[in-house]
């Protein structure tokens, strides 16, 4: 079984094909096969697990030991592909003596817009990061989350197809985080490619269409969420059920083989324990329908990022593969492989 | 075009932020005290421009501040903005890497030889009419080390993480220790170059190596030679340094 969905239709901004990046001894990513269409695609895994190095191969920084990684056609290392990419590296160096408004300005003449062109880009941008009434104060002075948003500012500047985020949502206060998010939103819908790492994984369900799953250099699931889920039918997922009687409900479902635990929650609800979930959920429906139960919640409750990302880290583990994961093998698949 | 302005901005970039550095304040504290030992010994006496070559130019200067000069820009260039974790934002630019290169290089450059050749003439005026009659005699080959040490400091910025203590141990190992060595083990230094320069320029005021061995231990060349030789290394090491950026990773 591959953890991979079918790449969508859409054309790929960026590409990343066999690509492995060594360290010296140590390896960073294992041949990564993937694409980035236009959308949000969010870049999870655990401290190690080669996410920067993703984003930096990605971004031309880095160039791959082995295999190609190319935005909008060309090789991500030549001059020519930054000027399609757009990166808010993790780091949170800037020219302190700056203003943020000059430091903007700035970068807009590295990207060779020069005069009236210059100024105006910058103020638009400015102003959608929220940025354009503060931006006169040195940068020096900027709380984290505004120096995010002047990081984000510089990356929009030249209009790029491939927009790289690493952390962005690193210290910005709660409100900030849904502005923030509003935009990358926006950005996407413009057919812009969006590339977000992050580690809060809860903030992933609301904002990435498609997630892609790190750990130890090794690309272990991709594609939108409810897919990545509904591979995972050897893992037991979390359903809640409300009812009028729950009881009997609970009875009759014991005897289904796809239940594999229940638990009373008090009043109306149930937590099941199902497994495959593609063989439950008909069953379920069928059940409530002739024995005429009604169904007041019925909610999955490990289908989040967070829930599903966990899964994959355990079955991921040194020798995970023989005692929880059958199709180990195909777990760690070959990149880029359709999903069956 | 806009790749011509991206570059000049740049370079300017670079320019504003190394003047006000504390590199740039280490250099004025290091002419000034220069200075005030020039007009100290301007004070004592009846002084020419050939004691003021042997006296001051060649162990001071060409010895010790010209190289520090240059190298307190020339370091900053690159190594400045990896220290700083700023140089993601350079090469996330569509300029290509031998173009950002060349504009750190061009404000190293401007800086140095701005600092260098103007400190030659701010300790030629501390040291009166002889210092003025000895800077008009070595600025050529002040002009000719400068290039030569900033296209190596600058090299050392795209190579070394540290670049600035890599080119002081340079400066003070091989250009002070070898460069006084015996034989021709001392030709790994700039200095030696740049005294050769010196020497055939100001034979006519009978400034040549001095000590009772000179013509063993120093075994200079002839001054068109040095100079020859200083031009091509300053190429050299700029070519050196705009592949070793082109070519390596700065994570």
């Amino acid at each position: 079984m591959s953890r991979h969905a079918t790449a969508d239709p859409l054309p790929a901004i960026a590409e990343l094909t066999g690509v492995s990046k060594f360290y010296g001894p140590v390896m960073a990513l294992n041949d990564v096969t993937l694409s980035l269409q236009p959308g949000i695609t969010g870049l999870v895994g655990p401290n190690g697990a080669g996410k920067s190095t993703l984003i930096r191969l990605l971004t031309g920084q880095l160039r791959p030991g082995l295999g190609k990684v190319r935005v909008c056609g060309r090789d991500a290392w030549r001059a020519s592909a930054k000027a399609h990419i757009g990166y808010c590296a993790d780091s949170d160096a800037f020219y302190e003596e700056m203003s943020g408004r000059q430091f903007v300005r700035l970068m807009a003449r590295f990207h060779g817009l020069f005069g009236a062109a210059a100024r105006q880009r910058c103020e638009t941008v400015l102003e959608e990061v929220g940025m354009a009434d503060r931006a006169d104060r040195p940068l020096a002075g900027y709380s984290k989350g505004m120096r995010q948003r002047i990081k984000l500012a510089q990356a929009l500047l030249h209009d790029p197809d491939l927009l790289v985020l690493d952390e962005p949502l690193n210290g910005v206060d709660p409100l900030g985080r849904i502005d923030l998010l509003k935009q990358l939103t926006q950005i996407a819908n413009r057919g812009k490619a969006v590339l977000v790492s992050s580690h809060i994984l809860d903030e992933m369900d609301r904002l990435a269409e498609r997630v892609l799953f790190l750990c130890r250099g090794r690309l272990i699931a991709s594609g939108t969420l409810a897919q990545v889920r509904d591979m995972l039918d050897d893992h037991p997922l979390k359903v809640c059920v409300a009812c009028n009687s729950p009881r009997a409900l609970a009875a009759r479902l014991a005897l289904h083989e796809t239940v594999h635990g229940i638990q009373m929650q008090g009043g109306d609800r149930l937590i099941l324990q199902v497994r495959p979930p593609k063989e439950f959920f008909p069953m379920f429906s069928e059940l409530a329908c002739q024995e005429a139960f009604e169904i007041r919640r019925l909610e999955i409750l490990d289908a989040s990022t967070e829930a599903v990302f966990d899964y994959l880290m355990q079955a991921s583990q040194p020798g995970a593969e023989s005692k929880r994961v059958p199709a180990a093998d195909s777990m760690v698949d070959r990149q880029g492989t359709p999903a069956s | 075009m806009t790749t011509a302005f991206a570059v000049i901005q740049m370079m300017l970039t670079a320019v504003r932020r190394m003047i006000w550095s504390r590199q740039t304040m280490v250099s004025l504290l290091l002419l000034t005290l220069v200075s005030l030992g020039c007009i100290a010994w301007s004070l004592r006496g009846e002084r020419d421009p050939a004691d003021f070559l042997r006296q001051i130019l060649l162990p001071m200067y060409v010895a010790f501040l010209l190289p520090m000069s240059c190298l307190s820009f020339a370091t900053v260039g690159i190594a400045g903005d990896r220290e700083e974790g700023t140089l993601v934002y350079l090469l996330s630019t569509p300029l290509p890497r031998p173009l950002i290169y060349t504009a750190k290089f061009a404000a190293a450059l401007l800086l140095a030889l701005v600092w260098s050749l103007g400190g030659l003439w701010v300790l030629g005026v501390a040291a009166g009419p002889a210092g003025r009659e000895a800077v008009a005699i070595a600025w050529p080959a002040a002009l000719l080390a400068t290039l030569a040490y900033v296209g190596l400091f600058q090299w050392f910025g795209a190579l070394f993480r540290r670049a600035t203590i890599m080119a002081l141990a340079y400066a003070l190992f091989l250009e002070v220790f070898l460069g006084n060595m015996p034989g021709i083990i001392k030709r790994v230094a700039i200095t030696f170059y740049t005294q050769c320069i010196l020497f055939e320029a100001a034979a006519p005021l009978g400034v040549a190596p001095s000590g009772p061995h000179s013509a063993t231990i120093f075994q200079p060349i002839s001054g068109s030679t040095a100079q020859m030789i200083l031009i091509v290394l300053s190429v050299g090491f700029f070519v050196l340094g705009a592949v070793v950026f082109s070519r390596r990773e700065y994570p």
